[in-house]
């Protein structure tokens, strides 16, 4: 007796092609994360051990306080103020140091609002500040006193 | 006059292309992911101006409570205890690629003792340039 033979279909199975592709789409939905890839930017210094990189007497310093109360030339001032401020100053001196100093217990959020501000000085008031610093309290410790 | 029976029209709707969608998507998906390598939860600071950070920056995050994780920028970041670790990793670092730039990723609400601290171990590693990393400031964040 002659047995037919099962011809075996050759094409590859698709149909559940779409469901393994939305599977791998809501996996790369959920584990996506939108990283924060920008901020402020802050050169450093290199370290000079022989002198103060400022002097103290004629730079404009900002002490920001906890809660963000800023003090510029132990005058309290408000942050949108700081600028015209610092106007007249800087077309005098376009290189007039501007130190920024936080003390310990300040949020470091204040500290970065103030450093943004200044840093748009040339879009606000038309005048760069070439000379921030923003020293540290070894640096302090070693210059100032 | 014999009238032809109508044309009846397919209801299904058509799923051929489905997967050709489906794939599209993947594909957009692995192309734009990136992997971060620091994936510490902060409060980010806001600020108007930000700048793009290179990739392959080190990292080095600091949370509200002061915890201090860094990464080379090449493998995902680990906890140090103290800031005189950050002192030995920014060097190591730095001798590896003196222009290596760090981001600095901390809590907006961390006293600044530590970030203080943090900076002060960068500028005595050499490293030359500081990301203070930053969320876009909005219209309703000044109004608040």
């Amino acid at each position: 007796m002659r047995l037919k033979k099962e011809t075996a279909d050759p094409e590859i199975p698709t149909s559940s092609m779409a469901d393994i592709a939305f599977l791998l789409i809501i996996y790369f939905m959920v584990t996506t994360t939108f990283a924060a890839t920008r901020g402020l930017d802050f050169s450093l210094p290199q370290e000079d051990k022989e002198q103060p990189l400022v002097e103290k007497e004629e730079s404009v310093l900002i002490e920001i306080q906890p809660a963000g109360v800023l003090m510029v030339d132990q005058k309290r001032m408000a942050l949108e103020d700081i600028l015209e401020y610092l106007k007249p100053k800087l077309e005098r001196n376009p290189m007039k140091p501007v130190i920024i100093r936080p003390l310990e217990t300040t949020e470091y959020g204040h500290m970065v609002a103030v450093f943004d501000e200044i840093r748009q000085a040339k879009d606000k008031i038309g005048v760069e500040v070439k000379n921030v610093s923003i020293p540290t309290q070894r640096e302090i410790e070693m210059f100032w006193y | 006059m014999k009238i032809r029976p109508r044309s009846v029209q397919n209801q299904g709707i058509p799923t051929a292309s489905m997967a050709d969608i489906a794939f599209l998507l993947i594909i957009f998906f692995m192309v734009t992911i990136s992997f971060e390598v620091d994936k510490t939860q902060v409060a980010l600071p806001k600020t108007d101006l930000r700048f793009e950070i290179p990739k392959k920056a080190a990292y080095i995050s600091v949370t509200e409570a002061g915890q201090i994780r860094v990464s080379s920028g090449e493998e995902i970041s680990v906890p140090v205890p103290g800031p005189e670790e950050v002192l030995s990793f920014a060097a190591q670092v730095v001798a590896a690629d003196p222009s290596k730039p760090f981001v600095l990723k901390a809590d907006m609400n961390v006293p600044y003792r530590y970030v203080d601290r943090v900076i002060d171990a960068l500028k005595q590693a050499k490293a030359e340039v500081i990301y203070l990393l930053s969320e876009q400031q909005t219209v309703d964040d000044e109004s608040t």
